[in-house]
């Protein structure tokens, strides 16, 4: 409720958009950015004390905007941000009780009462996914998969799970874990390491292997499961560094190629190849002698506070898949042609 | 139990004749001993058996509630499909009946609900009262106006996918039965309307049936637009799809034809349709007995043998083929064979046109595309009377093969011409998603 009582009294204590972002990715592991990024959202409105339709708006596009100049990587949380919107507008158009001759107030409670029941279903949607997903997994296949996806997890969890049940599914997995240093999460171990165990834990025999023997070891796989960080809108994907090489050897090899992701990581971008992504990665990064001693003596001049900026950036590197190397997009709204993607984004957009 | 009074061979005529006699569940177990058997064959045969068994099956169900013909049309549908699996076809036409039963029912509900029912869900009181009043109202339109109702109900019905994430709780309560309960008062009108279900419903079968008919001749129409004068076109098996859209264009044109004979499991059939000597023992041809051949109408067809397809590729301007059914994601099932086709077209850059029926479109993702080649008589690769030759080496038949949806340039479907990556609209379109596993 746009109480202004609340209003005044975060007059004295700014609403910080960013860091309530990161909070909540911080305090709960199983938040994906989209979600987090509609919650900072939903936070923000229980904070001001807009109570008109285009003062909303109005706030919401500039703390987006802030909120995605602050995130190196935004194009996941953008996917979550512009979701958001839209559903506010196009509410707001539809006739009907929340419409522009209803109450606002209506659509504002709402949203603000039930921000836990978003995220409730965001973790519902991978369980949906996983169902839809299940049958991808066949009795006596060898399942390609990267990453720490969640969804992945799920997926793969919820068809071992299965052994016990009447359609015991016996597949295998190749993990490929990243060898790059950055990638070791708090615990010291490669990202990943966590569903590795929850799977050998389940039955399932699972290898793990560097990034760079990902040929050789496409043959023994049937088929490439992968997560991904945001799906775009010609329906390729921006996921971790190093999915792009797998979907070409995939592809190479004549190997179905899987996406999995909830449809509220649809994003509104097209990009055109890697180097079109509205990031800036600095992966490839040329040097001389002289460039490299000079940055060593910078690097010594810094204090070490800068240093996990750093590392964190490239942990997060991502590539672009190109949709003709995707065989179809697994979504909570059912097995998707990468093509199928556009119209679901243009549905909500216009 | 199969009616034993029928004198016909077991097929199609004899099923469709014992229908209009016989008791709705004989017919039943009827058009599964004939799936099983493979008595009925042909796509079209089966999707027209299917129809008119629902039809049946509706018409004796002797219900008004929306919800229970759904049920009891889900526990026929789920029977036949067991049956044949493999027969996509079967299960598109009952999905399509599942659908049109929901289309149905939720015309209904619109009267009922005429005001966005996001919002009704959590103020229950406020448009209560409204929802009385436009009860009322289009009690009165309804069935005279039901085109001017249907761009509303497309407008809100179908609650866009990617806001399901935001939206109010319960954003099931579009689907029958959970409304229910929403108000004791407006129960009265929607039960009058329950009663139109079942006509508006059988004529929807009547429309399928109807539409099962004449899209040979709708994809037909198309033909000008793809066949060239003096073109070379390759073809495979005795497809009537095929050979209704090759007799189109002949009328005008003059082309080539190179018709690959799909030993050893449609040759036979293949050479009737290039000489014209239709056999008869096929009850669907029954018209088509009577067409003439294409060498009639003056057209040069060279008969082939499959192997020699690659040979004669490069000379070819454009391949069409017929297929057995299509999925989702673009790739078909297809007489054995076409993948060879398809492959050969890809390698000599020949485009490959798939003409089929939008019947055959299911919504199934192909997991697992070893599943869906069906297998058949080996006795056709090696005749019994080599028996000592039989004993001692595996001989497979498999009827159809799995065309991945990269080797196919183009479909025509009785909609129109489409991308194979356009699939998943027309899937979209002509199924529910909640039928999908029915």
């Amino acid at each position: 409720m746009p109480a202004p009582t609340s209003g005044a009294s975060d007059a004295a204590k700014p609403f910080d958009i960013v860091a309530t972002y990161n909070e909540l990715l911080r305090s709960d592991p199983d938040l994906t950015m989209p979600i987090a990024a509609i919650e900072a959202l939903v936070l923000l409105l229980t904070h001001s004390p807009s109570s008109t339709i285009s003062e909303t708006l109005d706030l919401l596009e500039k703390s987006t905007a802030h909120l995605k100049q602050s995130i190196p990587n935004p194009i996941g949380l953008s996917a979550g941000t512009d979701l958001f919107q839209r559903y506010l507008i196009t509410t707001l158009q539809r006739p009907g009780q929340l419409g522009p001759a209803g109450d606002f107030n209506a659509i504002r409670a709402h949203l603000l009462s039930n921000g836990r029941l978003f995220i409730r279903r965001a973790k519902e949607s991978r369980d949906k996914i996983a169902a839809f997903g299940r049958g991808f997994v066949r009795d006596g296949s060898t399942v390609l998969t990267n990453g720490g996806s969640r969804v992945v997890a799920s997926l793969l969890q919820k068809a071992a799970d299965e052994k016990g049940g009447p359609s015991a599914v016996r597949f295998r997995v190749i993990y490929v874990l990243s060898s790059a240093k950055h990638d070791v999460d708090s615990s010291g171990e490669p990202e990943g390491m966590q569903m590795v165990r929850a799977l050998r834990a389940k039955g399932v025999p699972v290898a793990t292997i560097p990034e760079s023997a990902v040929a050789y070891a496409m043959g023994k796989a049937d088929i490439v499961i992968v997560g991904a960080e945001g799906v775009v809108e010609n329906g390729g994907i921006v996921s971790r560094m190093g999915t792009y090489q797998i979907g070409l050897l995939a592809k190479a090899m004549d190997k179905p190629f899987y996406c999995v992701a909830e449809s509220h990581k649809f994003v509104r971008i097209y990009p055109l190849g890697q180097y079109d992504l509205p990031i800036e990665q600095r992966v490839i990064d040329f040097k001389t002698e002289e460039e490299v001693a000079d940055e060593a003596k910078q690097q010594q001049a810094a204090t070490p506070a800068v240093r996990p900026v750093n590392s964190a950036d490239s942990s997060d590197v991502v590539d672009f898949t190109p949709p003709h190397l995707i065989s179809a997009l697994i979504t909570d709204s059912g097995v998707l042609t990468p093509s199928a993607v556009s119209e679901e984004l243009i549905k909500i957009w216009f | 139990m199969p009616s034993s009074s029928v004198a016909l061979t077991p097929g199609l005529a004899s099923f469709l004749k014992s229908l209009k006699t016989n008791p709705i569940d004989t017919s039943i177990d009827d058009l599964i001993s004939l799936l099983k058997r493979r008595q009925i064959r042909h796509s079209r045969s089966c999707a027209t058996a299917t129809a008119y068994l629902l039809r049946s099956v509706i018409s004796a169900c002797r219900t008004s509630d929306a919800n229970k013909l759904i049920e009891r049309v889900q526990y026929v549908g789920r029977r036949v499909m067991a049956a044949q699996p493999r027969e996509m076809v079967v299960g598109n036409i009952v999905r399509r009946v599942l659908g049109l039963i929901r289309d149905e029912a939720e015309d209904d509900r619109e009267a009922d609900f005429t005001l966005s029912d996001a919002g009704s869900e959590s103020q229950p009181q406020t448009p209560r009262i409204l929802d009385d009043i436009s009860e009322s109202l289009s009690a009165r339109h309804d069935g005279s106006d039901r085109s001017s109702r249907q761009p509303f109900t497309s407008l809100s019905a179908p609650p866009i996918s990617m806001f399901s994430l935001l939206s109010h709780p319960e954003p099931e309560s579009s689907l029958p039965g959970t409304p229910a309960s929403a108000s004791p008062s407006g129960r009265l009108p929607s039960q009058i309307h329950n009663k139109d279900i079942r006509a508006e419903v059988l004529d929807g079968i009547n429309e399928i049936i109807d539409e099962l008919g004449q899209v040979d001749d709708q994809i037909a129409a198309y033909a000008l637009d793809h066949i060239h004068s003096n073109e070379i076109i390759l073809t495979h098996t005795s497809s009537t799809t095929v050979q209704k859209f090759l007799l189109k264009a002949a009328a005008k044109r003059k082309f080539t034809v190179i018709h690959a004979e799909s030993y050893p499991n449609n040759h036979e059939a293949t050479h009737a349709t290039v000489s014209g000597q239709t056999p008869d023992d096929d009850e669907l041809l029954s018209t088509e007995a009577f067409q003439k051949p294409l060498i009639a109408l003056g057209i040069t067809v060279i008969l082939i043998p499959d192997s020699a397809v690659f040979a004669l590729m490069s000379r070819v301007n454009k391949v069409i083929l017929g297929t057995h059914s299509v999925l989702a994601n673009g790739g078909l099932v297809a007489a054995a064979g076409t993948r060879v086709i398809a492959r050969a077209a890809k390698v000599h850059q020949t485009p490959v046109v798939v003409v089929s029926g939008v019947y055959k479109l299911s919504p199934v993702y192909p997991f697992d595309f070893d599943s869906l080649i069906e297998y058949g008589d080996a006795s056709k690769v090696i005749g019994y009377e080599d028996g000592d030759l039989v004993d001692q080496i595996d001989v497979q038949n498999p009827l159809y093969d799995y065309v991945p949806a990269e080797s196919i340039d183009l479909y025509i479907t009785n909609l129109g011409g489409h991308a194979p990556s356009y699939l998943y609209r027309i899937v979209s379109d002509h199924y529910r998603k909640e039928d999908i596993n029915v």
